[in-house]
């Protein structure tokens, strides 16, 4: 069988609803090769005082689903529940703010790992994809050569780790060997990677393997710091940088022209308190001309093919042909209870 | 176009309906006085074919995918927070222990059910964001006796080897466990009664437990022919000081009226039980379509009924006291109990678990206590009423736990006597574990699962359960049956284990080795040297050995 | 007389001890009672046996098929006996011990009189009289009958009491030199707790200077009735569970994986609690090597000629590195020292060691208290005194080969710390 092909999709449908143009690519945008786009967003403290950092992780997850990567290319790992924690005043919700302006945990949230399946050793098989068998799809990393990966950690940290549940901690050179293997296996073309803890800058200094761009909250010998207390929660509510990023992204949408570059200078010293702290040496290209949505959002390049492409039929399954002389045998319910071992009297 | 759209949605209805599929929606009230309310929803979705999910209507395709590659014959899978209260409340539709609990009966095709059933649980974990993965061997028992297939078997089928049980009481639920259950419903949350769970809510609760059940039933009389059943169920109870007054609506309890039935269901019914109108009269508005009296097992209930159609109108049921005053004692249910544990400090303690029958017959009931590794108990300790002994057990399955591979699982049947308190106690030693083995939380504690509690009631006082031949809630109404059997779960429990000093490692390794090489140094010594004199010099004093160092020094 | 009234004061506490409302306290003390021969876990074994339940199946009972199936039928047909069959049990290891160690000293006098000539003339007077030797095993009596740790043991019931009496009849029988009879007890012990095995090598030694002769035949002759019965009494067991050899896993496997962390007196408890994962199996290989393994064949070949010594050294060795120490071993090997008696005088750690033994011993429960009751101290304070407990025991041990050395010496080149006429000391070469 042959058959001409135009293929001319991969928009989200989400976004074929609302605009009926396709996007355009503006001139000075650099190419990007990426197929398709992953996010790793990762909580790794647990307790009802860390509150801050399962908002942080919810701000960025709102952000990309938002813009338009589905729910089953996002990785979510929380390590504790907030939401519905007996100590939360208002169950099922997250704020970003004291004024209760947004609802980052929202109706729609499909956590991936939580409470103890947040560790050190998920988060790194996570990455390098050497899951154990039978784990699901959503909780795997599928990503191939193609695609374009937003790595989110937030976290309590030093100069040179990040803590996992206040019980185990990753090293920044553990992180960076866990990325080049992922470059070696070809799991990624892109990625983006954001810290937001304390000394953060320390996590992405060993980085090695290319294509990297990093970015953290603070550097190293910087706290970063947190930005409200709500007193109707009594904790914290969110961090210094990640609610300046929040802001930002709430004004990106997914045709915006918003670049990179003007990511990376989302929280200047005077809003932040720390240094913003970014990588780009391994990045190849130039942040100011990469579109936001090469990481946050599901846009993708469409390539349209002329050439014929073969499509071999796929060879029917056999069907166990079966006796269908199946004779239909009564069944029956069984009483719910061991009568057989009850005196009837 | 929501016109246009309905048009389509009935043909879809039609459609599907003549190719097998239906699909049913309920709601089931039920005042709980003085202070609760209980409210049950119930979304059935039947399944013609029986095998293959590659053309799925109505039903899920992505749990059907799941039951037909793992050969399940019947699932029930439930994610609880809070606890019910049989004392108070009575008895719900269909119970749930805290946390998740998962228990499944698997085709008697398999060969290997241990490898199946941690197959299963790990695809459900990944479908339900739940931690279900942490099921394994050591969190796993086989009931005897405690639970039964509420499917039809056929005749000669060993149904008890083919089942798996397994709770997780640490489990927490949220949000992200609704949001996929939701998905699994034709008409998702934005019709039909799903748009009434908003999660805001349900999660305000004090108790809150969604379900998915999926089972056989028969498809016609005699039997030959079964369907799929899904069963989609939450289960609410709303406490009237969260919702700031005793009338209450959907609109108080659900944060939005109910807009219309879900278009592809085939019957959208609410049911609300107003039999303490007689007590603690109220009054309900809109007006019921139909009010059904239901005689079942020496108690009446009064059903009002409500069918709701798909046209789009927004309903908001709703209650309005007559008198606040009046307060009202409850009767307790023929059968409730309690389970506690004893002990101080971190070396022994005991579980007890009281049964109280009320009813005026002797009731058989099943006891199924599983106690996880870390918690071993011993069966010499056993004591029922303080009886080694007792006449009361008419059967008993014990199967011994071992450390990291299987929980300890025993099982009672026993009668218990008419108006009667029966205490069954059993004594359990803390275990050590190694320090990686703990928890990130390790002094948080330690939650002990509920003990099952199968019961064969011979009243329906309380009982709200369908039928088992029964598949939606209308099969409750006159079903009087000799026996009322259902399935309890206790409160369950926490211990706090001993810890360990957690930053000790390297020191505990090292002094340990070095208390090993006092020992072999000397001995090594003793059995490689001999003994020599060997002159010295006059002894010296301490002080001169400082001089002595000093001078060393100077030169 | 005196001897008859001891063992009856003895009885007597151990039997009151017994029928004390005390009694679950210390049958469950972690000092007393492990996972191991803890009579709780005998008791819960026993009624799961009663019931057809295989209590090798869990994790709840560790001893072997045989003292279960012993076990089962006195509780079945005397349970009220029970104490004083503990009671008298005990009391016949101490009795055996008494006669042991009597004919040990027939042993040690022969063996003083064949070495006379090689004794320096100044030192004549360091050798034994009779009334020294004999008092000795007076006190052994006496220390294995009033000392504290090995009545507590009785009054705890654990099975180590059993295991105390294989022991001894396996002593005195090879002290007599009967080696059947040596050889089937050391089995039933081996067989019950794995660690006396190490027995078997100066229970040969001595058999065949006992019995003279041809040694290596009577080495060999040993060993093969040893490893016979042994494996006879594996036979037993496996027939006894049905012909199951799940039993071993339950037992042997028990002991030497160590799974069951409880704390206890020895000090492997807290080493695999905190070891980490990866290195588990090796340092559990060189823990066990270190109690089954390590020491046997360099103490038999220094102290060939001194078999009993030989002994009481492997017994204490096993009994400070083992997997599950109790203070019943502790006793039991306390008893033995007195024969050595006149090594004491050579001793330099007496005094710590003893300070040791008592500090530790009222130290150990009351930081259980704190730690596991009121919340107030960890897992460190109990490994601690755990820790220097087993220190005591080293020093007590490396002390009394020192000594013995020592006095060899003494005898040897005469008691003057002298050459050429300038002080020397003694010094390790």
């Amino acid at each position: 069988m042959r058959i001409l092909i135009i293929p001319l999709l991969f928009f989200t449908t989400a976004f074929l609803l609302n605009f009926n143009s396709a996007i355009e690519i503006p001139e000075n945008f650099q190419k990007s090769n990426h197929t398709n786009n992953w996010a790793v967003l990762v909580d790794t403290s647990r307790f009802w005082f860390n509150y801050r950092h399962v908002a942080n992780v919810l701000s960025i997850y709102r952000s990309v689903k938002r813009l338009g990567i589905p729910d089953s290319q996002i990785i979510l790992m929380i390590s504790d529940d907030m939401a519905c924690n007996p100590r939360n005043p208002r169950p099922a919700t997250i704020f970003n703010n004291a004024h209760e302006q947004i609802n980052v945990y929202g109706d729609d949230v499909e956590v991936d790992y939580r409470g103890y399946e947040v560790s050190v050793e998920n988060f790194v098989r996570l990455l390098t994809g050497r899951v154990p068998p039978n784990t699901p799809r959503s909780k795997q990393l599928l990503t191939d050569e193609g695609s374009n990966i937003l790595i989110y950690l937030t976290g309590h940290g030093g100069d040179g780790f990040l803590k996992f549940q206040d019980s185990e901690e990753v090293t920044s050179q553990e992180l960076a060997d866990a990325l080049e293997q992922m470059w070696q296996k070809r799991r990624y073309n892109e990625i983006f990677f954001i810290i937001d803890t304390c000394q953060a800058s320390s996590m992405y200094e060993k980085f090695y393997s290319p294509n990297i761009l990093a970015t953290a909250s603070s550097l190293v010998g910087e706290d970063s710091l947190s930005h409200h207390v709500d007193s109707a929660i009594g904790v914290y509510i969110i961090d210094r940088y990640t609610y300046y990023v929040l802001e930002f992204l709430e004004n990106v949408h997914p045709n915006s022209q918003r670049t990179m570059s003007e990511f990376l200078a989302v929280c200047p010293k005077s809003a932040c308190l720390s240094t913003v702290g970014v990588r780009r040496d391994l990045f190849k290209r130039d942040p100011s001309k990469v579109p936001i949505t090469d990481f946050f959002g599901s846009v993708r390049p469409v390539v349209i093919t002329t050439d014929p492409i073969d499509i071999v039929d796929i060879p029917k399954r056999k069907k166990t042909v079966q006796n269908k002389t199946k004779v239909p045998e009564k069944r029956n319910y069984l009483p719910q209870f061991p009568m057989h071992l009850v005196q009837t009297t | 176009m929501t016109c246009l759209l309905l048009k389509f949605m009935v043909i879809i209805t039609t459609v599907s309906n003549v190719l097998g599929d239906d699909f049913k929606e309920e709601i089931f009230i039920k005042p709980l006085p003085p202070t609760h309310l209980y409210s049950y929803f119930q979304f059935v979705t039947l399944v013609n074919s029986e095998k293959s999910f590659a053309h799925s209507h109505l039903s899920p395709r992505s749990l059907g995918e799941i039951i037909s590659r793992f050969q399940v014959d019947e699932l029930h899978l439930t994610l609880t927070e809070g606890q019910w209260r049989h004392k108070q409340w009575g008895y719900p539709v269909i119970d749930a222990a805290p946390g998740a609990e998962l228990y499944a009966w698997f085709s008697q095709e398999v060969t290997d059910i241990d490898d199946q059933w941690r197959k299963l649980s790990a695809t459900l974990s990944g479908l339900f964001c739940a931690s279900l993965n942490f099921i394994d061997n050591f969190n796993t028992v086989t009931p005897q006796m405690a639970l039964w297939p509420t499917g039809p078997v056929k005749g000669n089928t060993n149904v008890t080897s083919l089942l798996r049980y397994a709770s997780l009481p640490r489990e927490i639920v949220c949000t992200e466990n609704l949001t996929p259950w939701k998905k699994l419903l034709p008409c998702e949350s934005s019709r039909g009664f799903s748009a009434l769970l908003n999660s805001r809510m349900i999660h305000n609760t004090n108790y809150h437990s969604i379900g998915v059940h999926v089972r056989n039933v028969c498809a016609s009389k005699d039997c030959t022919e079964t369907l799929l059943e899904i069963k989609q169920t939450v289960a609410l109870v709303y406490d009237y000081k969260i919702i700031n007054s005793y009338d209450w609506s959907f609109r108080k309890l659900f944060g939005q009226g109910l807009p219309g039935a879900c278009p592809l269901s085939s019957a959208s019914t609410i049911y609300v039980d107003i039999t303490s109108n007689d007590t603690q009269p109220f009054k309900l508005t809109p007006p019921p379509d139909r009010i059904v009296l239901s005689q079942r097992g020496g108690s009446d209930t009064k059903l009002a009924v409500y069918d709701i159609k798909a046209d789009g109108q927004m309903v908001n049921i709703g209650v309005k006291q007559d008198t606040k005053e009046k307060l009202q004692l409850t009767v307790p249910p023929p059968l409730h109990f309690n389970r506690y544990v004893l002990g101080y400090g971190k070396e022994f303690g005991g579980i007890v678990t009281d049964l109280v029958n009320n009813y005026w017959t002797a009731i058989d009931v099943v006891l199924l206590e599983n106690a996880p590794w870390w918690l071993p108990i011993q069966l010499s300790s056993l004591r029922i009423n303080g009886e080694a002994e007792s006449k009361l057990v008419k059967s008993m399955f014990y199967s011994p736990g071992r450390s990291r591979q299987k929980p300890y699982h025993l099982e009672l049947l026993i009668k218990l006597p008419p108006r009667s308190t029966t205490t069954i106690t059993i004594d359990f030693e803390f275990v050590f574990l190694k320090w990686q083995e703990y928890p990130p939380d390790a002094n948080h504690g330690f939650y002990i699962g509920s003990a099952l509690i199968s019961a064969n009631l011979p009243t329906a006082k309380n009982y709200t359960s369908i039928p088992i031949n029964g598949i939606t809630y209308d099969s409750v109404i006159n079903a009087s049956k000799p026996w009322y059997p259902a399935v309890f779960r206790t409160n369950g429990a926490m211990v706090s284990l001993p810890t360990p000093d957690f930053s000790m490692p390297y020191n505990v390794i090292c002094l340990a080795c070095t208390v090993v090489a006092l020992a072999f140094g000397p001995l090594h010594n003793i059995c490689t040297k001999e003994l020599v004199l060997k002159p010295v010099g006059t002894p010296v004093s301490l002080t001169q050995k400082l001089l002595n160092l000093f001078k060393r020094k100077k030169d | 007389m005196a001897i008859l009234l001891k063992f009856f004061v003895a009885g007597l506490v151990r039997y009151w001890l017994i029928h004390l409302d005390y009694w679950q306290t210390i049958a469950n003390r972690v000092e007393i009672a492990t996972p191991l021969n803890s009579w709780k876990r005998l008791v819960e074994g026993v009624y799961l046996y009663d019931r057809n339940i295989n209590p090798y199946d869990g994790d709840s009972f560790h001893e072997s098929p045989i003292m279960l199936v012993f076990f089962h039928y006195l509780m079945k047909k005397v349970p009220y006996l029970l104490p004083l069959i503990f009671t008298v049990l005990d009391l016949l290891t101490a009795y055996l011990l008494y006669k042991t160690s009597k004919s040990f000293i027939r042993i040690f006098k022969e063996s003083q009189e064949k070495h006379v000539s090689e004794t320096a003339d100044e030192s004549k007077s360091m050798l034994l009289n009779d009334t020294q030797l004999d008092a000795a095993s007076e006190y052994v009596l006496s220390v294995y009958l009033f000392n504290p740790y090995s009545v507590l043991n009785c009054a705890g019931m654990t099975t180590t009491v059993v295991q105390n009496l294989l022991v001894a009849t396996s002593l005195w029988g090879a002290s007599n030199g009967q080696r059947m009879l040596a050889c089937v007890f050391v089995a039933l012990a081996t067989h019950q707790a794995l660690y006396p095995v190490l027995l078997i090598v100066p229970i040969a030694i001595l058999l065949a200077d006992v019995n003279k002769g041809c040694n290596k035949c009577s080495y060999i002759r040993t060993l093969l009735v040893f490893v016979l019965c042994w494996g006879f009494l594996i036979y037993i067991s496996a027939f006894i569970m049905d012909g199951s050899y799940q039993y071993v896993y339950n037992t042997y496997g028990f002991i030497l994986t160590v799974p069951d962390l409880k704390p206890n007196i020895g000090l492997f408890w807290y080493f695999f609690t905190e070891m980490f994962e990866h290195f588990r199996l090796l340092f559990v290989c060189a823990f066990q090597i270190n109690a089954l393994a390590l020491y046997v064949v360099p103490l038999t070949l220094r102290f060939k000629k001194e078999p009993v010594l030989l002994a009481t050294v492997l017994i204490a060795l096993s009994t400070i590195f083992r997997s599950y120490p109790c203070i019943g071993d502790v006793g039991f090997y306390l008893a033995l020292l007195p024969m050595w008696k006149h090594l004491f005088t050579f001793m330099q750690q007496k005094f710590i060691v003893g300070c040791a033994f008592i500090i530790t011993s009222a130290l150990g429960p009351t930081v259980w208290h704190l730690w596991i009751y009121s919340g107030s101290a960890n897992a460190n304070f109990f490994f601690g005194v755990t820790l220097s407990f087993a220190t005591a025991q080293i020093f007590l041990i490396t002390d009394l080969l020192f000594a013995y050395i020592k006095r060899e010496f003494t005898l040897k080149h005469g008691s003057s710390r002298q050459v050429d006429g300038k002080p020397a000391k003694l010094v390790l070469r």
